[in-house]
């Protein structure tokens, strides 16, 4: 017999503990109950939560003013890791960066001080970033450099957690499954293992910006596949 | 890992003087109990009571609801093979350190970087994979200083809770010639620097696994340093090697506990990095692993399943019982002999690897009951504590001075005569011999405090005389 039909044996001759549990609820309590579900009021709560876990976030009125924020953490560097020009929610970043002088890195190039990426989705609630893997979607560019850029509309910011769950369950878990890796990102990487002193970049990014775009009248998205 | 439980009363007398290490245990697990109770209750102590039911809920209808728990298994391992994910299952230590040294032979692997997993420490890993000549590397900060100096964790989540700053430069001045700081974060730089070449020179990352989903087949993890994503999406192979008892239905009850876990351990809203590998990179993405390899590990958990303990098979290791009891904050946590201490590895340890090989464990405890009621699981400890107890006696395996004691307790109360007898023996005894260092198997308990002494009367006598004089 193999592990796998003795370990599976043993628990099927077992007597089921709790029997006495009820099915899972119909609905499910969040964890961060939320009253105002507004788009400012989820902007505003995403601003705060953000910047308590140490995060920078930077509101936007405008793709240009958004680029023009992108430049000035660049302070003056060439090259960046980044997802490709498609995949991030701000239309002419690439060139308006390219014309600048800085262009794109290897994914794994251990030089480079600034990832700039997308985001699938923001949650107000706990000040996270959703990062879905996907074509041209490098996951080093929110891991390997010390700077993280994440670039998030207005639009992408939902209640919580729970309800990007929920949306994957209304497409039946399809689009879940179809990237091999989903990180929420919840402020710049950390440690507390040398005697609870709270240190930043441990491993991952020891900054994290994120570039908020207005969105909520004007879909970049649109307007870009329009293009 | 070497189970050295037996030797707890000796190794908690040695940790209690060490006043360095219980001073950083104290500092560090009361941080930890303060945040949590905040970020637990952060809406109301209604609400955060809501949630920790419901977590303690999902987890518990894994383990029996249909699909119960060997339904879960077989529904995880389909979706896993949908995802791209080679799942291997193994019965014991030795099949689970088999199935990752063949891996890393499969794909001719020299090195491997590690997240924090305590469930390869449990099978002891690392020595296998050194001993076969592949170099592991721990990259959780905190599991690397103990790499370095060749220890085990002390606590689940924060493996150096018992080490101070200057015990950790001295670590790092000795072990990999970091230039002399007093500054906590030169001393990370500078491991972030060698872990940085570990990491981009590896050909094999091994992670453990909070979660499993069934119904998708994706491998949960959670870390705040950023070293388990590098893990799981730099080398061209992902191990993980994960508890059976770690698998969760639906997604929605992966949400609850994947929150309410940060909130108990550390008093965070969620950890910094809380992802989802959902298996190898796919054909449509530019990076990942090209290979993901789940080891499902039984180890004795199956064995504990349908048992009166099934309840610890919930444990989802956060730590909070850890840093809420007054035995752990004293002893630290090697003192416990194993890779779990606390209250919860008081539990664990004796049906893992045996009672006979924990006895003093399950006594290891004062059941003030604290650790069930910061269980973001509601997981009964002290009730466990106690049938492990009771088992102890019951198969003959107590230490000598309980199962005396106990027995001469039960025989003076069989009989109500004896009881009164020995109420007033115990009044007069108390009074005719010494209060400090009593003799014989009693010497333990006067070692440390003094021996009370009885009331003159016993209450029995007192109610008497109550009664005839009309009162």
């Amino acid at each position: 017999m193999s592990s796998r039909e003795k370990i599976l044996s043993t628990l099927r001759a077992a007597p089921r503990p709790f029997a006495d549990m009820a099915l899972a609820p119909e609905s499910y309590l969040p964890m961060v109950p939320l009253e105002d579900l507004s788009p400012s009021t989820l902007v505003e709560r995403f601003v705060v939560e953000a910047e308590k876990l140490a995060a920078v976030v930077h509101q936007t009125a405008s793709p240009s003013a958004a680029i023009e924020t992108i430049l000035e953490i660049l302070d003056g560097d060439q090259s960046i890791i980044s997802w490709d020009a498609e995949t991030i929610s701000l239309p002419n970043v690439m060139d308006t960066l390219a014309a600048a002088g800085v262009r794109i890195a290897e994914a794994d190039d251990p030089s480079v001080r600034v990832g700039l990426s997308g985001a699938t989705a923001a949650l107000a609630a706990t000040g996270s970033l959703v990062l879905a893997s996907d074509t041209g979607q490098y996951r080093n560019a929110s891991l390997l450099p010390p700077v993280h850029i994440a670039i998030v509309t207005t639009s992408q910011i939902m209640p919580d957690f729970e309800s990007w769950i929920a949306e994957q369950r209304a497409n039946q878990l399809e689009r879940f499954r179809r990237s091999s890796n989903i990180v929420l990102i919840s402020g710049p990487s950390k440690t507390a293992d040398i005697a609870m002193e709270l240190i930043l970049g441990m491993h991952g990014p020891g900054e994290l910006h994120v570039v908020l775009v207005e969105d909520n009248d004007f879909d970049f998205r649109i307007a870009m596949s329009s293009e | 890992m070497q189970v050295q439980s037996n030797n707890f009363i000796r190794a908690s007398e040695i940790a209690v003087n060490n006043s360095e290490q219980r001073n950083a245990v104290v500092t560090g697990t009361g941080t930890a109990y303060q945040k949590r109770l905040a970020a637990m209750f952060a809406t109301s102590k209604e609400h955060g009571e809501a949630m920790r039911q419901q977590a303690a809920a999902a987890k518990r209808r894994a383990l029996n609801k249909l699909p119960d728990l060997p339904d879960l298994l077989e529904q995880a391992e389909a979706k896993m093979q949908e995802n791209g994910i080679q799942v291997l299952w193994a019965i014991d230590n030795a099949e689970a350190n088999q199935h990752v040294l063949d891996i890393a032979q499969e794909h001719n692997v020299q090195s491997v970087v590690k997240s924090k997993s305590m469930v390869t420490e449990e099978i002891g890993l690392n020595h296998v994979m050194e001993k076969h000549g592949i170099e592991v590397v721990e990259t959780d900060l905190g599991e690397y200083i103990l790499q370095l100096n060749d220890e085990p964790p002390s606590h689940i989540v924060t493996p150096v809770i018992h080490k101070s700053k200057n015990s950790i430069r001295t670590i790092f001045t000795d072990k990999i010639e970091m230039p002399h700081t007093d500054d906590a974060k030169e001393m990370a730089q500078y491991a972030r620097g060698k872990l940085r070449e570990a990491f981009l020179a590896a050909d094999m990352g091994i992670s453990g696994g909070n979660f499993i989903i069934a119904e998708t087949g994706t491998v949960c993890l959670v870390t705040n340093e950023g070293n388990a994503r590098m893990v799981t999406s730099l080398p061209r192979v992902h191990v993980a090697v994960v508890g059976i008892e770690k698998l969760v239905e639906t997604v929605e009850d992966y949400a609850t506990l994947t929150q309410v876990l940060p909130r108990s351990a550390t008093g965070q809203t969620l950890t910094v990095y809380t992802h989802m590998v959902n298996g190898p990179r796919r054909a449509h993405e530019n990076d990942g692993p090209d290979h993901v390899y789940v080891i499902l590990v039984d180890n004795g958990r199956s064995r504990i399943y349908g048992t009166d303990y099934a309840e610890s098979l919930a444990c989802i290791r956060c730590g909070a019982c850890l840093n809420a009891c007054p035995v752990y904050q004293s002893t630290g946590g090697h003192a416990y002999g194993w890779v779990y201490p606390g209250p919860i590895g008081a539990v664990v340890t004796p049906l893992l690897v045996g009672p006979e090989n924990a006895k003093p464990l399950p006594h290891a405890s004062s059941l003030c009951g604290t650790c069930k009621q910061v269980c973001p699981v509601d997981i009964d400890i002290p009730r466990m504590l106690l049938d492990l107890r009771s088992d102890l006696v019951d198969q003959g395996k107590s230490e000598a001075q309980w199962t005396i004691g106990i027995k001469a307790w039960a025989w003076a109360n069989r009989s109500p005569n004896r009881f009164a007898l020995s109420g007033k023996m115990a009044a007069l005894g108390s009074r005719l011999i010494p209060t400090k260092n009593l003799p014989g198997p009693l010497s333990g308990w006067t070692k440390h405090r003094d021996f009370p002494e009885f009331a003159p009367k016993p209450f029995r006598e007192l109610w008497k005389e109550r009664k005839r004089s009309g009162n």
